[in-house]
């Protein structure tokens, strides 16, 4: 078997990019490994999470839970909820072995939410690992542009 | 002919009107009144650690810096250049040698002083760079590394005007062996369109959590067996108290509640063996029964007049931009003297209910946008701030105790509030406000 290549490394992360724009958060969920973290740091690019406070430093309970809590009918903060399009390009594969890689992406996500339209932008960084005859997300980092300025509301998952 | 209502009338005791969260020319008057002649907290003496750091920092509206010169000082001096008003530093945190202004080259200490002028030649005779020092705070204090200023120099000492609260500033920070915190972890900045007062309030509400947090709470007592909602029902023991001017605190003492079986300050995991070394610790350093203390006291929302709140591991830094629009600033803790795993997972715990993205104050943030949305409802005048006052009571202090969900935090705000609006020393004269309908 050959590592990752670019072309399947697209279409994954433009799958999972469509899951999270449609609010499939637990479809979204099977895409990643049992041990899978999700990284969004604050304040910069994100050095060493054990000695920064972080926008979300998720293992794989937590996201569950953030899943739980998004669809449980009362997250305030997404009702009603935010309409997503995330654009993603230039991807490069960082590294490549034959059950893992690392991807790196940009990505451009338009929000609308309570009439108002907010544009992010950043960086995503994805290791990959074959696993059960497939590719899974084993980490996701997702580096905001603003992520040291005030955001008022980041509740969907980036 | 419709009645117009002056500031004292805007501000009683059970209720307030809705115009103090929307007008400008309010908005005003408390920058002047309140963040202008008042203690306000600018961050804690970690972010400027070393000779030669800085921190930008607002003071209500004005842009400022507070600094550590050579001697190890802090100062607060105002961010803008003596000669053409640019502000002379950009960045939100850092260290130099000085402050010099890119507009024309004028150049500044960490005290303020005027130190550097291009080509001086230019100006006479008579120029005194002695005259064109930065405008600094004219009062700075700090109380257990907590930086405060004010920009007048008619205020009581810092560790008077903090009042009752000082006890529970003196148990947040003796959750430290060593009795100190550092915030140099990061800040989370959030905002919201709306008036800075809605944080203020909400930090102590102990009426809000079951309804805004039920999500949260009902997850997290899924997976962590917590019944955190038990805390804030009709049968709480948890308590709300006025600390004085204007300060205010929910104690949810862990002695007082019911159902809650840890110390709210290791929610994170962490293992046995740092839990005990941290535990014996503070054991080491404050002995038996004052460690009990400190850990029964930890988990408290303690309010700060006019913009300081201290909750869960963080300093939360309440930023009024204008009167219908807010920023937040949180400042996480780190303990110090404390393995490692210990401040992980303090921060772990933090970042799952707060912050632009957490689990918990983003959907405090939605009810301060609702509100200001609900506000232009015009003949809905007031909002009811009654709760608890036929049941709370005076204590040894002198303070007045509520029930957890009870409004008499939001009522010890607002006495200060109109205290320093229209208080003494405060002209009597009739605000010039707009003319609205009341009924």
């Amino acid at each position: 078997m050959a590592g990752l290549s670019r072309s399947e490394a697209e279409d994954i992360l433009y799958s999972e990019a469509r899951l999270l724009d449609e609010v499939r958060y637990r479809d979204w969920l099977a895409m990643l490994t049992a041990d899978a973290v999700y990284w969004m740091p604050c304040n910069g690019d994100g050095f060493d999470p054990t000695r920064e406070v972080t926008l979300v430093y998720d293992n794989f309970a937590r996201l569950s839970d953030r899943v739980d809590r998004l669809t449980s009918g009362v997250a305030h903060a997404q009702s009603p909820p935010s309409k997503t399009k995330r654009l993603i390009s230039n991807v490069q594969i960082d590294r490549a072995e034959e059950d893992a890689a690392i991807v790196l992406s940009g990505f451009i996500l338009y929000e609308l939410r309570r009439g108002k339209e907010r544009i992010f932008a950043g960086r995503y960084e994805h290791r990959m690992r074959f696993e059960d005859g497939r590719w899974k997300i084993a980490a996701k980092k997702a580096v905001l542009v603003n992520n040291d300025e005030v955001i008022d509301n980041l509740t969907f998952i980036v | 002919m419709p009645s117009q209502l002056n500031l004292d009338e805007l501000v009683q005791e059970t209720r307030v009107h809705r115009r103090i969260y929307l007008e400008e020319e309010i908005f005003q008057l408390e920058m002047e009144r309140i963040f202008e002649r008042n203690w306000v907290f600018l961050g804690h003496e970690s972010e400027v650690a070393a000779p030669g750091d800085y921190k930008t920092v607002p003071i209500g509206t004005q842009p400022a810096i507070m600094t550590r010169d050579e001697n190890g000082d802090i100062h607060v001096l105002m961010n803008r250049c003596m000669h053409r008003a640019a502000t002379i530093c950009q960045e939100p945190r850092g260290n130099c040698s000085a402050f010099r202004c890119w507009y024309h080259g004028w150049t500044y200490n960490h005290k303020g002083d005027l130190i550097g002028v291009p080509y001086a030649g230019g100006y006479g005779a008579s120029f005194d760079k002695r005259k064109f020092g930065l405008i600094k705070a004219a009062r700075v204090e700090k109380y257990r590394g907590l930086v405060f200023a004010s920009l007048s120099p008619e205020v009581e000492n810092l560790v008077d005007y903090l009042a009752g609260a000082k006890y529970y500033i003196d148990l947040f920070m003796d959750l430290s062996p060593e009795g100190a915190v550092e915030t140099r972890a990061g800040t989370h900045k959030y905002g919201y369109d709306g008036n800075w007062k809605f944080q203020m309030e909400n930090g102590v509400d102990g009426y809000h959590p079951n309804f805004v947090h039920q999500g949260f709470f009902e997850v997290q007592g899924k997976t962590l067996g917590r019944k955190v909602m038990q805390l804030f029902t009709d049968n709480s023991h948890c308590e709300s108290k006025d600390l004085g001017n204007g300060h205010s605190i929910l104690d949810m003492s862990p002695k007082r509640a019911v159902g809650r079986p840890t110390s709210n300050i290791l929610r994170g995991a962490t293992s046995q063996s740092s839990t005990d070394a941290y535990m014996d610790s503070l054991i080491r350093r404050y002995g038996q029964e004052r460690t009990a203390e400190i850990l029964a006291a930890s988990n408290v929302n303690l309010g700060v007049f006019p913009n300081l709140l201290i909750i869960g591991i963080q300093f939360r830094m309440t930023i009024p931009k204008s009167a219908t629009r807010t920023d937040v600033h949180l400042l996480p803790t780190t303990l110090k003297g404390v393995p490692d795993e210990i401040n992980v997972a303090r921060l772990r715990a933090h970042e799952s209910f707060y912050g632009s993205a957490g689990g918990g104050a983003p959907d405090d943030v939605e009810m301060f946008n609702r509100c200001t949305d609900g506000l232009r409802v015009k003949g809905a005048e007031w909002l009811e701030l009654s709760r608890g006052i036929e049941r709370e009571h005076v204590d040894a202090d002198g303070g007045r105790i509520g029930h957890i969900t009870d409004e008499t935090p939001q009522r010890a705000f607002y006495r200060k509030w109109k205290a320093m609006m229209v208080g003494a020393g405060q002209s009597q004269q009739v605000i010039p406000l707009r003319v609205v309908r009341t009924s």
